[in-house]
C-alpha cells in the first residue's frame, strides 16, 4: 500500500495523472461503441429477417410480367435468394468490414448506389442539425431570459405547436409559399453532373422542413434544462453576486444545462435522418431516402441493410459524441 | 409478382409497348394546348430539361436489364436504337431496321439495317452487332417473354446488313416484338462498360450520375434532323415533386406525370397539357373457368351494369375515353364498328336472373394501389353494380400479395396494362387458352382458332378481317370488363414543341422535339 502510494505521488506531481482520465474516457467510449456496434448488428439481422417476412421477394419484385416460373427460379438463383436467409446475412455481414455492401437486386453494387446519395443526406441532415442547434439554443435562452414573461410563454407555446407538425406538412407548406407563390426559392432539388445539388438555394427549403419540427422539440428541452439549472444554488449565488445576466447565462446556466441539451440534440439526429426519407421525396432531394423507399418495395435486403448500416453508423457516432460531451460536462462539475 | 406502373409499361416490351392514333390527330387529339402549332418551323438549338419517374434504388444501366425506371428507359432509348419503334399507323415503324420481309410461312423474317447507321464512336453498325445484341437480350431471365418464339440460335446474320429471325411458329406480327427492347450495342460489349457503351441513337451520353443524365445531339444520326442541342434527364421519385419542378420552371417537360398534376396545371396558361390517348387499360377481370362469374350471362350483366362515362369522368378526371371491353384500343385494326356497350340495368338484372346468380351474397373485388386511379375504379364499380343488385366489396391488397396470390387466380380483380396499341398483344398474352398470363382463365376454341388464323395470314386485308372476328368473340365472351382507357399525361413549358403523343413508351421519342425560344 505504502509502496504504491509513494510511487503514485511523483506521478501525480509531474503531470501524467490526467492519463488515467483520458484512458478512462477511451475505455468508456470503446465500451459504449462495442455495445452500439453489437446493437447495430442485431438491427441488421432484424432487417434481413423482416424483409424475409414481407410477401414476395426481390426476384418477384424485379421481374417483368410474363416471366415464367423457370425464369423466376433462374433469377432467384442468380440473386442467391434460394439460400437460407441466415447464410445470406452472414455473407453480407462478413463483407461489411471491407466496405463491401453487397449487390442490389438489379445487379448494381450497393456501395455505388449509396456513394452519391449518402453524402447528400449527411449534408442535408448535418445542416438541419446545425440550424436546429443554433435556433433552439437561441430560442431557449431567449425564453429563459425572462421566465414566465410574455416572450417565454409565446416561444414555449409555438415550440409545442411546431413540434407536433409532421415534416411533410411543413415541407408542402414551404414549397407552396416560397417556391410556387413567391418564386423566391427552387421547388425541388436538381442534381449536377457530380451528383450533388446544383445550387445552394436548393438546400434551403429541405433543411428548413427538416429542422423546424426539431427546433420545436429542442427549444422545449433547452428551456426546461435552463429552468432546472436556474434553481441550482450556485446560480443564485452568481445572480446575488450581481453578475450581468448574459454572463450568468453563458458561464453558469448553459454549461450546467449542456448535458441535457446534448442528449436532446443527439436524439434529434435519428429523427432528422428518419424525416429525411419524407422530406427528400417531397423535394426530390438526391439522398438515401428514395434509395430506401425503393429498396423496401423491391425487397432488396442488401440495399436496405446498406442504408441502415451507414445511417446506423452515423447515429452511433453522434450518440457517442453526445455521451462524451455529457461525461465531460458533468465530470468537470464534480 | 410485384410490378409497379413503370414495370408494367415496360412489360409491354415483350410485344412492344403502347401507341396509338396519336400523331395523326396532332392538335386535334390532344388538348387545345397541344405543343404542335401549325406554321411553325422547327428551330435548332437549346437544352430540353425532362423530368422522368424513377427510384434511386432501381437504377440500371443495362439496356437489356430489368428496368423499372422510366428515367433509365428514357436515357437508354435516346442513346441506343431498337430495330423498330412504336408508330401510329401502322403501329410498328422502322428505326435501325429500315425494312423487313417475311417468308410465305411467316416464320422467317429478314430485317435490313438502315444505311449509314453508325455508333457514336464512328464505327458502322453491322448485322453481327445486332445479332450479338438480340442474343444477349434473349439470354436474359426475361428473354423468353421479350422475344417469344424466337430461340437464341435462330437469330442469325446474313451479310453485313441483314438480320434473320426464325420463329417457332407463324407470326404475322413478329416485327412488333422488336419495338421496345432490342437495343443494339457493339458486339462483345462488356457488362462493366454498359454505362458508357456507344449507342447509335439521336443523342450521345455526355454524363450520367445517380439516375440523372445529360445527352448531346448526335449530328451523324442516320434517322433525320435532330434539333435540340442537348437533353437533360432528371430523375423524380414522385409525380408531385416533378409537377412542382415544372410549375416552378425548373424543368421543361414532366413526363407521364398523371391526371392529378394536369388538373393543377389547367389553371396555368404557360403550361401545356399533352394528352396521349390509350395509354393505360385498367380492366376488371372476371374468372371464366369456375366460380360465380363462369356463366357468360353474369359477365355480360356486369358489363351492362357499369356506367362507363361516370368511370372516365370520376376515376380519370375526364382524362380518358370510354372503352368497349376489347383490349388493344390503340390498334389500327381495332374494331371501332362493334356497337359501344351502354349501361342497361334492366337487361343486366334479367341476365342475372336467367343465370340464377346468387344476389344475396357479397362478392370480393380485389385491387391494389399500384397505379393512380386503380383502387378508385374498383370502388366506383362496386357502387355502380350494386344498382343491378350485385353486392361487391372492394378489398385492397398490398402489391406483392396481389401479384403473388390474386393475379391469374382470383374470381374478380382489377388489373392494368400499358401496351394498348395491339389487339394481338393481348390475344397472345392473356386470352389464347394456353397463354402464360391468361388472367381470366379463358378457354375458347373459336377464339384460339381465330388467333391462329390471324397469325398465319400474310395478306394484311385478310388478316384484318380475321382480327375483326377475333375481337367480336372477345367482346361477346371474354373475362374482361374494360370500361375505359386512361390518357398518358405529360406537362410541358410554353416553349416546348412537337412532343410525342404516342401512348406508353412512345413518349420517349423526343428526337423531333424543339424549343421555340
Amino acid at each position: 500500500m505504502a509502496g504504491s502510494l509513494t510511487r503514485g505521488e511523483p506521478a501525480a506531481a509531474s503531470g501524467p495523472r490526467p492519463v488515467p482520465a483520458v484512458l478512462r474516457t477511451a475505455l468508456y467510449a470503446a465500451g459504449v461503441l462495442a455495445h452500439r456496434i453489437l446493437l447495430l448488428a442485431v438491427l441488421l439481422a432484424a432487417v434481413f429477417a423482416a424483409v424475409e417476412l414481407l410477401p414476395g421477394d426481390a426476384a418477384d419484385a424485379t421481374s417483368e410480367r410474363g416471366e415464367s416460373a423457370a425464369d423466376l427460379a433462374a433469377r432467384r438463383h442468380l440473386l442467391g435468394l434460394d439460400r437460407p436467409v441466415a447464410e445470406r446475412f452472414w455473407d453480407w455481414m462478413t463483407g461489411l468490414p471491407t466496405g463491401d455492401l453487397g449487390t442490389s437486386a438489379r445487379g448494381e453494387p450497393v456501395a455505388d448506389l449509396l456513394a452519391h446519395p449518402f453524402p447528400n443526406t449527411l449534408l442535408l441532415g448535418g445542416l438541419a442539425l446545425l440550424v436546429t442547434l443554433v435556433a433552439s439554443v437561441a430560442f431557449g435562452c431567449w425564453a429563459a431570459a425572462r421566465p414566465g414573461g410574455p416572450l417565454d410563454r409565446g416561444v414555449s407555446a409555438s415550440a409545442t405547436g411546431i413540434l407536433a407538425l409532421p415534416e411533410f406538412v411543413v415541407a408542402v407548406a414551404l414549397v407552396l409559399v416560397f417556391a410556387l407563390w413567391t418564386d423566391w426559392l427552387p421547388a425541388v432539388t436538381l442534381t449536377d453532373a457530380d451528383g450533388s445539388p446544383a445550387s445552394w438555394e436548393m438546400l434551403v427549403l429541405p433543411v428548413l422542413a427538416l429542422a423546424i419540427p426539431q427546433i420545436g422539440w429542442n427549444t422545449r428541452i433547452v428551456r426546461a434544462a435552463l429552468a432546472d439549472e436556474a434553481k441550482a444554488p450556485h446560480i443564485e449565488t452568481a445572480v446575488l453576486d450581481g453578475l450581468p445576466r448574459h454572463r450568468v447565462l453563458t458561464h453558469h446556466l448553459l454549461p450546467g444545462a449542456l448535458p441535457t441539451i446534448a442528449a436532446g440534440i443527439a436524439t434529434s439526429t435519428g429523427m432528422l435522418l428518419g424525416g429525411a426519407v419524407v422530406v427528400e421525396t417531397i423535394f426530390n432531394y438526391p439522398g438515401i431516402g428514395s434509395v430506401l423507399a425503393g429498396a423496401v418495395a423491391d425487397r432488396d435486403s442488401p440495399v436496405i441493410a446498406g442504408v441502415v448500416a451507414v445511417t446506423g453508423a452515423v447515429i452511433t457516432g453522434v450518440l457517442l459524441l453526445a455521451d462524451l460531451v455529457r461525461a465531460w460536462a458533468s465530470g468537470g462539475r464534480t | 409478382m410485384n410490378l409497379n406502373r413503370r414495370q408494367v409499361l415496360w412489360a409491354g416490351g415483350g410485344t412492344g409497348a403502347a401507341l396509338l392514333l396519336a400523331a395523326c390527330g396532332g392538335g386535334d387529339e390532344t388538348s387545345a394546348k397541344s405543343p404542335a402549332k401549325a406554321n411553325e418551323k422547327p428551330r435548332p438549338g437549346g437544352t430540353l430539361r425532362v423530368g422522368a419517374l424513377g427510384r434511386a434504388s432501381a437504377i440500371t444501366r443495362d439496356p437489356h436489364g430489368s428496368q423499372a425506371n422510366e428515367s433509365d428507359y428514357l436515357i437508354i432509348s435516346l442513346v441506343h436504337d431498337t430495330l423498330t419503334v412504336p408508330g401510329t399507323k401502322p403501329n410498328t415503324v422502322p428505326r435501325l431496321a429500315a425494312s423487313w420481309q417475311a417468308s410465305d410461312d411467316l416464320k422467317t423474317w429478314r430485317f435490313t439495317l438502315a444505311k449509314g447507321a453508325k455508333f457514336h464512336d464512328g464505327t458502322p453498325v453491322t448485322a453481327a452487332d445486332v445479332v450479338w445484341s438480340l442474343k444477349r437480350l434473349r439470354n436474359t431471365p426475361a428473354g423468353a417473354s421479350r422475344l417469344p418464339g424466337i430461340k437464341a440460335e435462330n437469330i442469325k446474320a446474313e451479310g453485313d446488313d441483314t438480320v434473320v429471325l426464325v420463329s417457332d411458329y407463324a407470326n404475322a406480327e413478329l416485327p412488333q416484338l422488336t419495338r421496345l427492347t432490342t437495343f443494339v450495342l457493339k458486339k462483345d460489349t462488356k457488362d462493366a462498360d454498359l454505362g458508357k457503351a456507344p449507342g447509335t441513337g439521336p443523342f450521345k451520353l455526355d454524363w450520367f450520375r445517380s439516375g440523372n443524365a445529360r445527352l448531346v445531339r448526335n449530328d451523324d444520326w442516320y434517322g433525320g434532323d435532330v434539333y435540340l442541342d442537348a437533353i437533360e434527364v432528371k430523375i423524380f421519385e414522385s409525380p408531385q415533386a416533378m409537377a412542382n419542378a415544372l410549375l416552378a420552371g425548373q424543368i421543361d417537360v414532366a413526363s407521364n406525370v398523371g391526371a392529378v398534376a394536369a388538373r393543377t396545371a389547367e389553371k396555368r396558361d404557360d403550361i401545356q397539357i399533352v394528352r396521349r390517348p390509350n395509354d393505360m387499360a385498367m380492366p376488371v377481370v372476371m374468372r371464366t373457368t369456375d366460380g360465380p362469374f363462369a356463366d357468360a350471362k353474369v359477365r355480360e350483366a356486369l358489363r351492362l351494369a357499369v356506367d362507363r362515362e361516370a368511370m372516365v369522368k370520376q376515376v380519370l378526371s375526364g382524362y380518358g375515353t370510354v372503352a368497349n371491353d376489347i383490349l388493344g384500343t390503340g390498334d389500327p385494326a381495332y374494331a371501332k364498328d362493334i356497337p359501344q356497350r351502354k349501361r342497361d340495368l334492366a337487361k343486366a338484372k334479367q341476365l342475372l336472373k336467367e343465370a340464377g346468380f346468387d344476389t344475396s351474397k357479397t362478392y370480393k373485388l380485389l385491387t391494389t394501389e399500384d397505379i393512380a386511379g386503380l383502387a378508385e375504379s374498383a370502388t366506383l364499380f362496386a357502387s355502380q353494380v350494386r344498382e343491378a343488385g350485385v353486392k361487391v366489396e372492394v378489398v385492397k391488397q398490398e402489391s406483392a400479395t396481389f401479384w403473388d396470390k390474386t393475379w391469374l387466380k382470383g374470381d374478380l380483380y382489377t388489373t392494368y396494362w400499358g401496351t394498348n396499341d395491339s389487339v394481338v398483344f393481348f390475344a397472345s398474352k392473356t386470352m389464347v387458352s394456353d397463354s402464360g398470363q391468361n388472367e381470366a382463365g379463358w378457354k375458347d376454341k373459336e377464339f384460339d382458332a381465330a388467333y391462329r388464323k390471324a397469325m398465319a395470314t400474310k395478306d394484311a386485308a385478310a388478316r384484318a378481317k380475321v382480327l375483326h372476328e377475333l375481337q367480336q368473340i372477345e367482346y361477346d365472351a371474354s373475362g374482361y370488363l374494360l370500361w375505359g382507357m386512361a390518357d398518358g399525361i405529360d406537362l410541358a413549358g410554353a416553349a416546348v414543341r412537337d412532343l410525342p403523343t404516342l401512348p406508353g413508351y412512345g413518349r420517349v421519342q423526343l428526337e423531333q422535339a424543339w424549343l421555340a425560344r
